[in-house]
C-alpha cells in the first residue's frame, strides 16, 4: 500500500517543470548577453500555471485540505516539505510580481521604465535562485525519508534536477513552437500552429535559440542518463536493506514496463535520437518543427514516468 | 526520570491481548481481514491498529514480536512533519489530531514503518504510548494487559538493567548466543526497548536505524551541485561560448566578403 500516489508525482513533475523552465530561460538569456529577454518573460508567464496546478494537486492530496494553512504556520529548516511549501510560495509570488511588472514596463515613461526594469532584473536573479531550490526540493523531499530507493544514495535530487531542466527546456521549445506569439531574438514572424502543421505557408522560428535549446536539452538528458545509470548501479551494488528489491522492482518487477519504456526510452533514448537529427541545422522545414515538437512531448511524458516510477518504486 | 516500555520477545506467546487492549482503550475500529495462511492478524500496522504481534516461523521455532511505535528520542517523523503536529510529550511521540494535515510525510520518514494515514479522519495516526494513561501514573494498555510480562512499563534505566540481565540469562542459560537489547542507543534512545533472541533483522528491525533528516544537508547540496553542473555544461558552453564562436565566424565571413 502506497501513501503517495499520482497527485504527488504529478505535483513533483509540475513543480520541476516550472522551476526548470525559468532556470533554462534565465541561463540562456544571461549567457547569450541578455539576448533572450523575451524567453525569460515567456518562462515566467508560462511557469505560473504548472506551479499553481501543482499546489492545487498537493492540497487535494492532503488528508485535510482545509487545514492547508497549518503548513504556513511553521518554518522548519529540517523538513523539506515545510521548506518546499515556502519555496513554492516564494516562486509563485515572485513570478506573479514579475508578470505584473512586465506588463507595467510598456505603459510608462522612460525613467520609470528603467526603475521597473532594474527591479524586475533583481527579482529575476532571485527567482533563478528560488528555481534551483524548487527543482532540488522535488528530489530532497523524497531523499529525506527512510525509503531505500529515495534516501539510500544522494542521487535522487540530481536526477530530479536534471529531469526538471530537461522538462523545462522541452516545455519552452514546445511553447515557442506552438503557442507563443514569438518575437524572440532576431525573429518576429508568427503563424498559427495549425497552419504550421498542416498548411503550406512559409514560416520562421527563432532558429538559433531553438537550436541551442535543443542542444542544451540533449546534454541535460545525457546528464540525467548518467545519474540514472549511477542510481541503478548503486542499487545493484549496495548492501543496504531493500536496495536489491528496489532494483528488481524497477528492472524486472511491477515497474519494469514504465521504467524501460517510459523512463529509459521515452525520457532518454528517443529524445536523444531526435536531438541528434537536427540540432544546429536550419529550422525552417515543417518536418523539423514536427520532430522538435515530438521530442519535447517525449521528454515531458518521460519525465512524468520517471517521477511515477521513483515515487511508487520507493514505497513498494 | 524518563520512562519506557520493554518488550521481551522471549516471553511473548502471541496471545495478542496487547492488540485487543490497545484497540479497546483507544477506541480503534476493527479491520476486516482474511485468512492469509498465518495466525498473524491483521496483516500490518495501520491507522486503526497501533500494536501488532508479528509472526516469523523458523524450523522448530516461532518468533513473535509486538510491533509498535518506538517513541524515538530523535524522531524522524517529528522532524519532517511540516506543520509541527508531531511532538514529544515526555517520552511519548504524539500526533496532534487537530493540527495534522494528513500529508503522509511521517509515514515515509519512519524507519520502522509505523505511522499510517487514516482515510476517514484524513490524519496520520499511531501509538501514543497511552499518553493519557501514563500522565495519570498508569501503564499503557498493552503493558497492563500482557499476561506473561513480555511487555512492561517503567523507569527506562531500570528496564535497561532488567533487559541486560535477561539477555545474559538468554545467552548463558538458553543458548541464544545472539540475544541482545535493542533500543538503548538507537536514534538517541528508543522508548520502546526490546529484548531480542536474535539479530534485529531476523525480527524485521533495521540493524542501524537512521533518522530521515540525517543527510538532509547533503541531499540539498547534491541538488544544487547538479544545477551548477547543468548550468556550466550545456548553458555556458552553448549559449556563451558557442554563440561567441559563431558570432566571430560570422563577422570574419562578413569581412572577407
Amino acid at each position: 500500500m502506497t501513501t503517495w500516489n499520482a497527485p504527488i508525482y504529478v505535483y513533483l513533475w509540475l513543480a520541476g517543470m516550472a522551476g526548470g523552465s525559468y532556470f533554462a530561460a534565465f541561463l540562456a538569456d544571461r549567457f547569450a548577453g541578455y539576448d533572450h529577454k523575451r524567453l525569460t518573460q515567456l518562462a515566467i508567464q508560462m511557469g505560473v500555471l504548472p506551479a499553481v496546478l501543482g499546489v492545487l494537486l498537493l492540497l487535494a492530496d492532503l488528508g485535510n485540505p482545509l487545514r492547508f494553512w497549518h503548513l504556513l504556520a511553521e518554518f522548519k529548516i529540517l523538513s523539506p516539505m515545510s521548506m518546499g511549501t515556502w519555496i513554492l510560495l516564494a516562486w509563485v509570488a515572485i513570478a506573479v510580481i514579475m508578470n505584473i511588472l512586465y506588463r507595467y514596463e510598456g505603459h510608462h515613461p522612460e525613467p520609470r521604465v528603467q526603475a521597473i526594469h532594474k527591479l524586475n532584473s533583481g527579482l529575476g536573479g532571485l527567482e533563478f535562485g528560488v528555481s534551483v531550490l524548487l527543482m532540488s526540493y522535488t528530489g530532497v523531499l523524497l531523499a529525506t525519508s527512510n525509503r531505500t530507493l529515495w534516501a539510500g544514495s544522494a542521487l535522487i535530487p540530481p536526477l530530479f534536477v536534471a529531469s526538471a531542466v530537461s522538462t523545462g527546456i522541452a516545455v519552452l521549445i514546445a511553447y515557442i513552437l506552438v503557442v507563443a506569439p514569438v518575437t524572440i531574438g532576431r525573429t518576429a514572424e508568427y503563424r498559427l500552429p495549425a497552419r504550421l502543421l498542416t498548411g503550406s505557408v512559409d514560416w520562421a522560428i527563432p532558429t538559433r535559440l531553438v537550436g541551442r535549446l535543443w542542444e542544451a536539452e540533449a546534454v541535460v538528458i545525457l546528464v540525467e542518463l548518467v545519474v540514472l545509470i549511477g542510481l541503478v548501479t548503486w542499487l545493484g551494488s549496495s548492501a543496504m536493506a531493500g536496495a536489491r528489491e528496489a532494483l528488481n522492482q524497477l528492472t524486472f518487477g511491477a515497474l519494469a514496463v514504465p521504467f524501460w519504456v517510459g523512463v529509459v526510452l521515452l525520457a532518454s533514448i528517443v529524445p536523444l535520437a531526435f536531438d541528434m537529427m537536427s540540432p544546429g541545422k536550419e529550422l525552417h522545414r515543417r518536418e523539423v518543427f514536427r520532430v522538435a515538437l515530438a521530442s519535447s512531448v517525449c521528454v515531458l511524458l518521460g519525465a512524468l514516468f520517471l517521477r511515477a516510477v521513483i515515487v511508487i518504486g520507493g514505497q513498494i | 526520570m524518563p520512562k519506557a516500555r520493554l518488550i521481551d520477545v522471549s516471553k511473548c506467546i502471541a496471545c495478542r491481548a496487547c492488540q485487543v487492549a490497545c484497540k479497546q482503550w483507544n477506541e480503534l475500529e476493527a479491520m476486516p481481514t482474511e485468512q492469509r495462511g498465518s495466525y498473524e492478524n491483521p496483516p500490518r500496522l495501520s491507522a486503526n491498529t497501533w500494536i501488532k504481534v508479528e509472526f516469523r516461523e523458523r524450523p522448530n521455532e516461532w518468533l513473535f514480536r509486538a510491533h509498535t511505535c518506538m517513541h524515538c528520542t530523535n524522531a524522524g517523523c517529528e522532524q519532517v512533519c511540516p506543520t509541527g503536529a508531531i511532538s514529544h510529550h515526555g517520552e511519548a511521540v504524539v500526533i496532534d489530531q487537530e493540527w495534522c494535515v494528513g500529508c503522509g510525510y511521517c509515514a515515509q520518514a519512519c524507519p520502522f514503518h509505523v505511522p499510517d494515514k487514516d482515510e476517514i479522519t484524513g490524519t496520520a495516526r499511531k501509538c501514543t504510548l497511552c499518553v493519557d494513561r501514563i500522565t495519570n501514573n498508569l501503564s499503557p494498555a498493552c503493558a497492563k494487559t500482557c499476561p506473561t510480562g513480555a511487555i512492561k512499563f517503567g523507569e527506562r534505566a531500570d528496564l535497561i538493567t532488567e533487559a541486560n540481565n535477561r539477555v545474559q540469562t538468554l545467552v548463558n542459560l538458553y543458548g541464544y548466543r545472539r540475544a541482545q537489547v535493542y533500543g538503548e542507543h538507537e536514534l538517541g534512545g528508543l522508548h520502546t526497548l526490546y529484548v531480542l533472541t536474535d539479530t534485529p533483522s531476523v525480527f524485521g528491525l533495521p540493524e542501524e536505524p537512521r533518522i530521515a533528516t540525517s543527510r538532509v544537508g547533503t541531499q540539498w547540496l547534491s541538488g544544487v551541485i547538479a544545477a551548477g553542473v547543468i548550468a556550466a555544461l550545456p548553458f555556458w558552453l552553448l549559449f556563451q561560448r558557442k554563440n561567441r564562436i559563431q558570432s566571430e565566424r560570422e563577422s570574419k565571413e562578413g569581412e572577407t566578403r
